[in-house]
């Protein structure tokens, strides 16, 4: 067991638990952030998604040492002051999500890609998100969306 | 697929539902919220009287014009929760946006809560416009004596009644008190589906707005007060059992609060429960957990063993005879088992206090859920309360409910206290109810003309489960004398509906071979395919004939509707280019639970092998489309869902146990190979809906197939594709 002071969307969390446990459980169980997923604790599916400084990275291996003081920001803190950012606004007029389950990691990686990409192309943008499965496979607007955030037209569906 | 009928009262029989009662304070309706089973354990209690209007379990609008609409299906991607109370929005004309929708627990009052079969819709169609229109009838009643006018003269529009000679308008908030004073009418007019306003437009999903902001709404989400989180280990062999565990040693670990083994329970597979302060604690200390395992005769099947029992059934079999002079075509296809790898993994939450079983599930059969508890812990059903929450991914495995049964297993040892059991995606993966195993042994005749005159499957798969053949589908009703022989494997590996059970897998043989048959006749196959609908009896006929089916999905198949959707799709993607090697186009139909739906995909392959779909393009003839947005959504994710499956995914059993354990050997198709373009148009037309979480899938395989050959003249006949070589030279 260690103390960790966890800075999540902008707070910080002190917590006891042991060093080797993974971001997404600290996230869900001890701070009950619940937007970040499970779901396959291997870093293969991308639903763990969460911003590590600004990057995109799999919280399910990621433990707790590993973060130190890094900014972490899920999913629950992309709006600020209850706006929706402009992906998450994309990502629900264009009816990206079926289950949903997976979306919160799509968003941030998303959003990491445009911060760093403002105008992506949809290579660009297979390139980004291959790291974040979708079992109910929304690619098609996915791909819409990040290029509606994107302020582009999107390609008639 | 099929699930048996709940056995409760049919929603429209509403008068057994329907309480109206005075309200303190002048109010004078009664919220009929029937609550099923005991009350909460935890949560509210039933909610109390309410001045409101509920003429049936589905709608509730309070004095002050809120109108809140139940949705009765669980919602698990396909759009239930948004497309039902949009039916019931539209016969009772309330604007959209000024709804509020719930989600409905399990409740005989919501009749059909199962999300199978691509039935949500088919099966809530009628009850909901009637729900709603009833609503609609008795507050324009309601307006009508409040201004001593006839009904008659009274409309509906956006939330309220108007009486337009008069200029009078009342909101239904307004009416509401006064509506619930009215009897339920017992007939009332539905709307002409040519008026319908909300009904097929774009209407994106409800809890949009919760999901892109990581709101709890999943089973795995659920928190309540001092819970704890367990783990469950099961024997990796089917049919095995726990000999012994060390389980006091694990108990011993940091966290751990129990451990425990469940045998002996009806209807529980048995295994080790480990409970401790979170779920990383679970899953740590089940790793750590020694099991000895009574693996039972169940560890000598092996994948390929079956395969050679397949092989045995396809040579005994004699085939029918292929008349002289005619060519024989055979053709041996197999398809793997499947995991439905839904990305939330099965999980549930349950509180066992005072007698009472309260449980949070991701199920889409929250019945089924409920009914294994009753029989596993002896509960009745009233002390087994199911609340639904939305589910990370359905596909057909959350129709069987183990994980209601375990979590509540557990949960009734740990007497007072809120356990959330999720299971490991390793643990998913090994007990899953796969979609079965196939292999088609076809054997065809084509005449000098190239018309097929006999033709013959023989069919097997695992023993137990949906998914079987007959021959009363396409394209066996277009050729006389066709058979179809169903053979079973004699093993015990657990299968179950996987989306579109049957047509997923035979759909893509039976289409192929089609295929084949085309090419091998010299024929376009377009036209070969149109040649031989033209044949099924009662072609040409709108209604189509009488009992014929096509695929399963039951009712009578209409060929000149399948026709219709396939010319429709060809002209749609340009079908017929010419298009040098390396290039191809495919197409595949089905009849799936009631909707027609044709295919063509475009692909390239390189000279390496490589395959890129570039576009897919979907005809579907679904009856009316209640939501555009979730119709089209529904057939793009079915198509790539087919594709990923057929692409990449195989369940091999080796020594009685699944031997694929994670998304690393079990991959998924990711957006870089996603096609580019997916264009799906449906057919105009106000005939009840069909479903759609299924019909899209089956063809999207077989097409693809079927544009490989195009492009390299190489014919898949095994899957997943990705197992074969592509290369050309």
């Amino acid at each position: 067991m260690s103390s960790f002071n966890l800075n999540v969307n902008g707070a910080v969390h002190a917590v006891d638990l042991d060093d080797n446990t993974p971001l997404l459980w600290a996230l869900r169980d001890t701070l009950g952030l619940v937007g970040t997923k499970y779901g396959c604790g291997i870093g293969e599916c991308g639903a763990c998604t969460v911003l590590l400084d600004g990057e995109a990275v799999k919280s399910c291996g990621l433990s707790l040492k590993k973060v130190g003081s890094a900014k972490v920001t899920t999913i629950e803190g992309l709006a600020r002051g209850g706006k929706l950012t402009a992906v998450q606004q994309a990502w629900c007029k264009l009816d990206v999500p079926q289950c949903g389950y997976c979306q919160g990691g799509q968003i941030l990686c998303a959003t990491a890609l445009l911060a760093a990409k403002p105008r992506p192309t949809d290579a660009d943008i297979d390139s980004a998100m291959s790291g974040n499965f979708c079992r109910c496979a929304s690619y098609t607007r996915i791909r819409q969306a990040i290029h509606a955030a994107a302020g582009q037209p999107t390609a008639a569906s | 697929m099929s699930v048996p009928s709940p056995s409760v009262a049919p929603v429209l029989d509403r008068r057994g539902f329907i309480k109206i009662g005075a309200l303190a304070g002048g109010g004078l309706l009664v919220g009929t919220y029937f609550r099923f089973g005991a009350a909460s354990a935890l949560a509210e209690t039933a909610p109390a009287a309410v001045a409101s209007f509920a003429p049936n379990a589905f709608i509730s609008i309070a004095a002050n014009g809120t109108v809140t609409l139940i949705a009765p299906n669980s919602e698990m991607g396909q759009g239930a929760k948004t497309a039902l109370p949009m039916i019931i929005a539209e016969e009772l004309d309330v604007p959209w946006d000024k709804v509020t929708i719930s989600q409905g627990d399990l409740n005989p009052a919501y009749g059909r809560q199962a999300a199978v079969g691509s039935g949500s819709t088919p099966g809530n169609y009628g009850p909901l416009r009637q729900a709603g229109a009833t609503a609609r009838a008795m507050l324009v009643e309601a307006a009508a004596q409040t201004w001593g006018v006839p009904a008659a003269e009274c409309t509906t529009e956006n939330g309220a009644v108007l009486h337009r000679a008069s200029g009078r308008h009342l909101g239904y908030g307004e009416l509401a008190a006064k509506a619930a004073t009215l009897p339920v009418p017992a007939d009332v007019a539905l709307k002409d589906p040519n008026d319908f306003k909300l009904l097929g437009t774009r209407v994106p999903g409800v809890d949009n707005e919760k999901i892109v902001t990581g709101q709890a709404l999943f089973g795995i989400d659920q928190t309540l007060p001092g819970m704890v989180y367990a783990a469950y280990v099961k024997c990796p062999v089917f049919g095995g059992k726990v000999a012994s565990a060390n389980v006091d040693e694990v108990k011993k670990l940091p966290g751990v609060r129990d451990a425990f083994v469940l045998d002996g329970i009806n209807g529980l597979t048995p295994g080790v429960a480990v409970v401790a302060g979170s779920t990383w604690l679970a899953f740590t200390a089940a790793q750590k957990l020694k099991i000895q395992w009574d693996q039972g005769p169940g560890v000598s099947q092996g994948s390929e063993a079956m395969a050679k029992q397949a092989e045995a059934f396809g040579q005994a079999d004699p085939g029918a005879a292929v008349p002289a002079g005619a060519t024989a075509i055979e053709a041996a296809y197999h398809y793997p088992f499947l995991a439905h790898a839904t990305l939330e993994p099965q999980n549930c939450t349950a509180l066992f206090k005072n007698g009472v079983m309260e449980m949070w599930c991701p199920t889409q059969v929250p019945s089924a859920g409920q009914r294994s508890v009753t029989q596993g812990l002896g509960l009745a059903a009233r002390d087994v309360v199911v609340h639904v929450t939305r589910l990370g991914g359905g596909f057909g495995r959350r129709g069987s409910n183990e994980f209601s049964l375990e979590v509540a297993a557990i949960a009734k040892r740990l007497e007072g206290t809120p356990v959330k059991l999720t299971w490991m995606r390793e643990h998913d993966f090994a007990h899953d109810n796969y979609r079965s195993n196939g292999w088609h042994f076809f054997r065809a005749g084509l005449d000098s003309a190239g018309k097929v005159v006999a033709l013959h499957d023989s069919f097997v798969k695992m023993q137990g489960g949906p998914g079987d053949m007959t021959g009363g589908g396409f394209p066996f009703n277009a050729v006389p004398g066709s058979q179809v022989q169903s053979n079973k494997l004699s093993g015990t590996i657990p299968t179950g509906y996987w989306r579109a059970p049957g047509d997923n897998g035979n759909t893509w043989a039976t289409q192929s071979f089609v295929d084949e048959l085309a090419h091998a006749a010299g024929r376009d196959p377009i036209d070969f395919t149109l040649g031989l609908l033209a044949a099924v009896p009662g072609a040409g006929a709108p209604g189509g004939p009488a009992g014929a089916r096509g695929g399963r999905g039951g009712g009578g198949f209409v060929p000149a509707k399948m026709e219709a959707v396939l010319k429709l799709a060809a002209g749609k993607a340009g079908w017929g280019k010419k298009l040098p090697r390396g290039q191809g186009q495919g197409f595949a139909i089905t009849h799936t639970n009631n909707a027609y739906v044709a295919v063509v995909a475009d692909v390239t392959v390189s000279q390496q092998g490589v395959l890129r779909i570039q576009k897919l393009t979907a005809v579907v003839d679904a009856g009316l489309i209640v939501n555009l947005s979730s119709a089209e959504a529904q057939v793009q994710g079915a198509m790539l869902d087919g594709i990923s499956a057929a692409w990449f995914q195989k369940i091999t059993i080796e020594a009685g146990a699944a031997a694929q354990v994670n998304y690393d050997d079990y991959p998924l198709l990711r957006i870089d190979n996603a096609p580019p373009a997916v264009e799906v148009h449906f057919v105009k037309s106000i005939a009840p809906p069909t479903g759609l979480g299924e019909p899209g899938l089956p063809p999207a395989a077989p097409a693809i197939c079927n544009a490989i050959f195009a492009a390299t003249g190489k014919r898949i006949r095994t899957l997943p594709i990705a197992d074969q070589d592509l290369k050309w030279a």
